[in-house]
This record gives structure tokens, sequence and C-alpha cells, in this order.
């Protein structure tokens, strides 16, 4: 067996970090958290992460970022805010976990062949070219960037679907896309959503310091 | 205005360097040396510490050498000095009130970080003290005698020790509580932490001892409804609930109890927070004090709607025999009490753990709150000690207790109730001690700090009861079905936030470690003595470190829960603001600042516009006069009269028109 070490050196921190997410708008209670974990007690799929919300309160707190940033956590969350409504410090924590998302898609380190940053990544992407979203595509395109072979498994279902009608074969799309494009293009120039690749803006805190 | 003109005017003035609290941020000689310049200054000085015993000889010898008549000290705030330095000037031979003080240090160095600018603004504040002391006139303290009886309000623990103390000092004490035996909530604990002496063996001695003194008037089953007067002459009224039963002819023999038309007692019983069973007629608890029976209107077969009904056939009163001590026709009576200070110590409710329906309290039958399980442990106790789930019978064999409930909660409560980790410690161990359990606790921080409180947390860890550090997220009766383990059970699902993991844990019975809350009469408490509250709704003390008995309504004085949560040592402890009410008592006289206003007959027209503005009720209607008139005890010199008056006719000893005109002509003389 292989044992690695698994101190954190003050190099591993991005210092900043915390301080960062804690200036975006409903993210400054982070602050308060007083690790009681009532967040991943209350949480239906804390059961499946491999940080507790609690855990990841406590990792941006201290910079850890990369950590954070690829975990599966952020990605698991199911937005229910039970969490949120039962914070005794009222963090919003539903709301972080929304941020650290923007933050791993804009820099690329969220977990690879992960459904879910994939899968909102694409959603986006879609709804930016058509305005509308064609689930079969959209599913489609999300298992060929994941796992292909899960996609074959499930041509039952597939074809169930086609034959009650509920699998389109065309891209569905909305009239008028010029005026969905002009409105994008202030979107763009804005920064408004930090989702879109082409808008990578150096104004995150990066290893070894601020940027 | 004319300018002071009287040659006999000589100003003494001092400029107080406070060590480098004021010269750091304020040129002492400079200021020193202006003031020199100024009317009627006969001497200007700058001195490291005024305060000090050189600094105030310095002035004494100062007023004998120099023929001075009039001081000024320019140093901290009055709140601090302006008594010693009355005293100082007083010493040397002057009205005391021939001073004035300037406040350069929390008004200017300490606010300011421009030393040619602050410098400045003492010159012109000190100005302005000249011009005004120059018009101050001699005025003198006056002395109120202070009523030697007190007022304890609350018969819990600390009630019961304020009043004990006073009335072994030989002072006269009226102790008010408003169930039908004194004895609080300590009266319903079973053991005590971290001693694990019994609530009961300690505390009923006291209680028998405060009912029975020569010097303590027991007031049960009454409450305070109004309070007049002022610091040494307070008339309280209060209100005597009818308990139909004459206290002096009742004797405690319980036969009544044992007669009622009601075979078995069947109503919920409040002393053991409803799980144990009373009759309309009952005595609270067996060591009550005092040791009289009362009768719940409310379901009594005598009464129906508070009316008298005459429809029972009334076998307590042929049981009561010749003692004839129930009277159904007791009806509401007020008292009216004179007193001279009154300690406030009406406790804490609390937490209602309804208002977590997480924690599922009232929907599961076996989630139960600290204080029920403090009853059911108790060996005189609903169940006589006995351990059982709400079902009368099964004895839990997994426990789990959850800390914080309704504590540390924004959403509740934000402050820690600071004895629910000791209480919770000390139920886990009991209840383990009598049922052998799983005991499990779940907290957010162990908070143990106290004699020998963190060793009795040493001690629960050694008896092997598990402490999982972790906020529970809900108590639930929905088993998961792998899970043959859950059927049945409450599960509380929780971080395990050490060990690192999200954990379901089945118990058979789960306790709300509920946290501590204000009254839910505070508020009117509150007003009625005219006391302040903090925003969580307990009464503030006059200062947190160093006042932490007094409130800001003098002879008021505070002690146990009713001012913040504590434990039995810290409320006792506390309770020692009897000795501050001691202190007023033998002294036996207050001196009165005399900065209250007065009336000038001659030039008020009697048109009442000042009466509604006194905050302290201080002024009346003379009707023969038609005048109004000012009570001196109660006018606190706030001013607001003054500033009303119509026709300018009430003035206020040290803010007389002149002596405010010249300060501000002061202020503004320097450019």
């Amino acid at each position: 067996m292989k044992l690695t070490r698994t101190i954190k050196y003050e190099a591993d921190r991005v210092k900043g970090f915390g301080d960062e997410v804690r200036s975006v708008p409903g993210c400054e209670q982070l602050q308060s958290c007083i690790q009681c974990g009532t967040c991943s007690g209350v949480c239906p799929l804390s059961i499946y992460m491999d940080y507790s919300p609690r855990h990841v309160m406590a990792l941006v707190r201290s910079d850890f970022k990369n950590e954070v940033l690829k975990s599966h956590t952020i990605w698991l969350c199911a937005s229910c805010y039970h969490c949120t409504v039962e914070c005794p410090r009222q963090i919003r924590i539903t709301d972080i976990m929304y941020e650290l998302k923007q933050r791993a898609i804009q820099e690329g380190i969220y977990p690879r062949h992960f459904t879910i940053p994939v899968l909102a990544k694409e959603f986006y992407k879609m709804v930016y070219r058509y305005g509308r979203v064609t689930e079969n595509v959209l599913a489609a395109t999300m298992f060929l960037k994941t796992n292909p072979m899960e996609a074959v498994k499930m041509w039952r279902l597939g074809l169930g679907l086609l034959l009650r009608g509920r699998f389109p074969l065309v891209l569905e799309k909305i009239k008028r896309r010029d005026e969905l494009d002009r409105m994008m293009k202030v979107v763009d120039k804005m920064h408004i959503d930090q989702l879109h690749d082409d808008q990578k803006k150096p104004r995150h805190a990066v290893a070894g310091g601020h940027a | 205005m004319d300018k002071p003109t009287n040659q006999n005017i000589r100003i003494g003035f001092y400029v107080c360097h406070c060590g480098s609290n004021i010269a750091a941020m304020v040129d002492c000689p400079a200021v020193a040396k202006y003031v020199e310049t100024l009317p009627h200054v006969v001497l200007s000085r700058d001195y490291k510490y005024m305060c000090s015993d050189p600094g105030q000889e310095l002035i004494q010898k100062d007023i004998a050498e120099h023929k001075l008549t009039r001081v000024v000290v320019a140093s901290c705030s009055p709140l601090l000095h302006e008594h010693t330095f009355r005293g100082a000037v007083e010493a040397g031979g002057l009205n005391p009130f021939f001073f004035h003080m300037v406040n350069i240090r929390e008004h200017d160095s300490w606010v300011h970080t421009d030393k040619a600018e602050a410098t400045t603004k003492a010159k012109e504040l000190a100005h302005a003290a000249i011009m005004r002391v120059a018009m101050h006139k001699a005025l003198e303290v006056k002395r109120v005698p202070v009523h030697p009886d007190a007022l304890v309000i609350g018969g819990g623990i600390a009630g019961i020790h304020a009043a004990m103390t006073l009335a072994n000092a030989g002072k006269k004490v009226f102790l008010v509580e408003r169930e039908p035996s004194i004895g609080g909530h300590m009266a319903k604990f079973d053991k005590t932490f971290p001693t694990l002496d019994c609530a009961a063996c300690i505390l009923t001695p006291k209680m028998s001892e405060a009912g029975s003194h020569p010097n303590i008037t027991l007031l049960s089953y009454s409450e305070v409804t109004k309070l007049d007067g002022y610091v040494g002459n307070y008339t309280v009224t209060v209100k005597r609930k009818p308990r139909y039963i004459i206290e002096d002819k009742c004797t405690g023999c319980q036969e009544c109890v044992a007669n009622c038309v009601y075979k078995e007692a069947k109503f919920p019983d409040e002393f053991n927070e409803g799980l144990g069973k009373r009759k309309p007629v009952y005595i609270p608890f067996p060591q009550a004090t005092p040791q009289v029976v009362v009768i719940d209107p409310k379901t009594c077969l005598n009464f129906r709607n508070g009316e008298l009904t005459g429809k029972c056939k009334k076998s307590c009163v042929t049981a009561c025999g010749e003692k004839q001590a129930i009277d159904f026709n007791q009806k509401e009576t007020f008292l009216e009490l004179k007193v001279g200070t009154v300690i406030v110590t009406t406790g804490f409710k609390a937490f209602d753990a309804k208002r977590m329906p997480q924690y599922g309290y009232g929907k599961f039958p076996n989630v139960f709150t600290a204080l029920e399980i403090e009853r059911l442990v108790n060996s005189s106790g609903p169940t006589g000690g006995h351990v059982v789930l709400r079902d009368g019978k099964t004895e839990p064999k997994s426990i789990g207790i959850i800390h914080c409930v309704g504590s540390r909660d924004k959403k509740t409560n934000r402050w820690c109730s600071r004895v629910c980790c000791m209480y919770s410690l000390k139920l886990a161990h009991l209840l383990k001690e009598h049922t052998g359990a799983e005991i499990y606790n779940f907290y957010i921080d162990m908070r143990t700090p106290g004699k020998g409180y963190e060793e009795f947390y040493d001690k629960l860890l050694e008896e092997g009861v598990h402490f999982i550090r972790g906020r529970v997220g809900e108590v639930t009766d929905w088993a998961m079905s792998k899970e043959e383990m859950e059927k049945g059970k409450l599960v509380i699902r929780v971080e395990d936030t050490l060990a690192g993991y999200v954990r379901r844990i089945p118990f058979d019975m789960v306790v709300l470690a509920t946290g501590l809350e204000p009254q839910e009469d505070a508020q009117s408490i509150r007003r009625m003595l005219n006391m302040s509250c903090g925003t969580e709704g307990f009464f503030l003390e006059r200062h947190p470190k160093l006042a932490p008995v007094s409130t800001f309504t003098e002879g008021i004085f505070l002690a146990g829960c009713c001012q913040g949560p504590r434990d039995i040592p810290d409320s006792v402890a506390q309770a020692g603001a009897a000795a501050e009410a001691l202190v007023l008592i033998d002294k036996g006289y207050i001196e009165q600042e005399p900065n209250t206003a007065y009336i000038l007959d001659d030039e008020c027209c009697g048109c009442k516009s000042c009466i509604p503005l006194c905050p302290y009720t201080a002024i009346t209607f003379d009707a023969a006069k038609k005048k109004a008139v000012i009570n001196e005890a109660l006018c606190k010199g706030c001013g607001t009269c003054v500033a009303g008056c119509p026709s300018g006719s009430i003035v206020q000893n040290l803010f007389d028109d002149e002596e405010i005109f010249s300060e501000i002509e002061g202020v503004l003389a320097h450019e």
C-alpha cells in the first residue's frame, strides 16, 4: 500500500480565496460559521458527498480553493435550501455552493467526466444558442462527454419515449433568435454570467496571490 | 446678556494630561496659556493627573492661597470624576457647585486625530466653561430618607437568598411570588451539577426558613401590579390572587385533597410539567412553602368560567371541618406596601421546544424536554424516579440528548444559555444511573467553565457516555427500510463532525436541552419598574462588569436569571444584590443632585402643558393655587419641562438661562 502525505502547507492555500467568496453578495455570513454541522445533518445528499457542506465551509474559509473546486459536493447540491433554512447562523449555504460552482466552471477545475458540471455547461450553451433546451439532445451530449456506454444502456427508455412522441428529432429553437443574440451580447459585455468560456477573466485569486 | 462684572469672581483653571490620554492629542500647556487670558481667570495650570491626591490637594491649596471662588477642571468625563473634584472644591472651603468640569478626553482627545484641531476644540470647551462657571450659584445637596423595608419580586432561589440575607440583617422584607409556592425552577430539579447534591435537600430548608422568618412577609400567589415613587420611598401595589383558601387557617393537612369529589387526580400537574396529575384542590409539591393548598377555579366543579356555581357538593369543605379554611367567595385583593428598595428576581422561562419542529417535540411522544426529565428522574416526581417512556412503562435502552435547543441560533435565541451543557451532563449521568441506557450527547461546543465542571465532564467521559460533536439536523420516526435497528425508534440524523460522517442513530428516547429565555411578561415588568432591557429581553444591569446587580433606576436591583442565563451558584452569588440594597437602607438617606427643575410661581399660568411631558411623573398640579408643582425627589433633571414650558416659568438648577447662554457665547468666542 502506498502512503501519501496529507499535510497541507501554506503553499497549498490560495490566499484570499475565502475573502473573495465572502465578498460576493449573499455569501458574507460565511464568516460566522460555527461548524455545528446542521447543514450536513439536514442535507439529503450529504450521504454521497466527499466533503460535507460543513467541511466545504471550513475549506473555503481556510483558502483551500483547489480542494473545494475539485470536490463533488458542490455539484451534488440540489438547491433544496434545507441547509440555508436550518443554519443557526443564517448562512446562505446554497448560494455559496452556487458561487463555488460558477468559479469551478470558469476556472475549468471541476471534476472531469462528472455529469453534473458538464450538464450545467451544456444546458447553458444550448439556451445561449437556441433560446430553448431540447432534452434528448442535451442528455445525449452529456453522455457523450462523460460516459457514452451509459447512454447505450438506456436504449429501452429512449425507445419508449420515441414511441410516445416524447423524443423530438429536431432541435427546438425560439423565433427571432437575432434578438436573443443581441441580449446575450449585452450579458457577455457586462460579465453578468461567468459560465461562458469566452469570458474568462483574470479576476479570481490564483495560486501565488491575487492576480 | 450682561457680561459678568463682579470683581469677586476669581476662577482657577486646571487642564489634566491624564497621562498621555489627553496630552497625546491636546497641547495641554497651550490650553492653559489660552485660558489664562480669559476674564476672571486668576490662575491656569496643566497637570499630569488631576484626579490624584496631589492634584486634588493642588486645588485646595490654590483656593486658599489665591482666594479662588470658582474652579474649572478640563479632564475626563464628569461621570468619572465630577464627584471627586466637587469633593476637592468643598474641602477647599467652597460650595461644590462653584465647580465645572470640561470633558476633553471622551469628547476630544480620544475621538480626534488632528492635534491642532483637538487643541482648538479643548480651548473652545474650556472657554465655554469659564463663561458659565462665573454664573454658577451656590446649591445645596438635599437628603431624602430611605424606607427601611425591602421588596423582593420572585421567590426562586435568587429571591429566597436575597430575602433571607436582608431578613437576617434585621430588615423587613416582602417576598412576592406569583405561583402558589416559592422555590421556582430549582424546586423542580432532582440533583444539582457538578456535586450532585439533591436540589430539594438544599433548597427546601431555605424555603421553609424563608416562609417562617419573622422578618419576611411571604406573599405567594400574588403579583406586583404597580410601583410608584422614587428611590427610598416606593409605593407598591400587590395583587393577591384568590386561592379560595384562607392562608392563616389552612394547616396543610390536605384532608380536602383526599376528600375532593374527584376520586382520581385527572388534571395535568403544572409542577410536574404535565407528566403527573392533580385534583382541582392541590398542593403543588410536598415541600411547598407556604404549606397551603390552592383551588384551581378552572377545574373545580364549584366554578364555571370563573363564576361560582355552587353545583359541587363541596366535600372538601366538610373535610376541612372546624378549621373553615376554604372560602369560595374569596376575591382578588390589592395590597399597598411602602418600601425603600426593590430586588427583582423574576427568573427565566424555558424555551418552548415546539418552536423547533424538526425535533418533533409534541409530535413524537418520546421526545422530552430537559425539565420533564428532571421530574422523571426525581424520586418525588410523577413516576417516583422511575424513568419510563411516555407510555408509562417501557424503560428506554438508548437516549439521545440534543444540546442548544433554542440557544446559539439566530432564528430563535442568539445567546448561549450557559447552563444546558452542564445540566445535560447531569441528566446523562442520572439517566445512565437510573436506566443503564446508552446515552449520546449531541453538542456544538462543550462549555464547562466553572469550579469542578470540567472534572464532571471528565467523569461522564469515563462513565462511557457518548459525545458527538454536531448539531442535530432532525429527529424522525421514519425508519430506513434496510435498517432493522431503526424500526419503531426515533432516529437522529446528524453529522458527526469529528469522525467526518453523516450518521443516523436510533433512540428510544430523545431529550431536548432547552435554553433559557426572558419571562413572557418581562416587558411589562420592565415598564412597571422603569428598567431597561437588552436586545434579547433580559433586564439590563447598570454596568456589565462593575455594577452587575444595579439598574438604571436607583434603588432597584437585579439578581438571578432575569438578568441573563446563569446557574444556581451564580444566581445565589448575585442575590448578594441584597448587600447593595442594605447599603442604601443602612445609610438611611440618599443625596439628591440639586440639578432639579423648579417652578417660578409668579410666572406659571397653570396651563398644565409640562405635566404630560415629565418622564418621571414628578410634576403635579396644585388645584388651589392653579400652579404646577415639581416633586424634587422625583425630578431627575432631564430638562424636558424647562424646554416645554410656553411661558418660560420653569428653571433648572445648574442649567438656568444665563448659564447656558454664557456657555454658548464661550464656545463661539474662540475664532
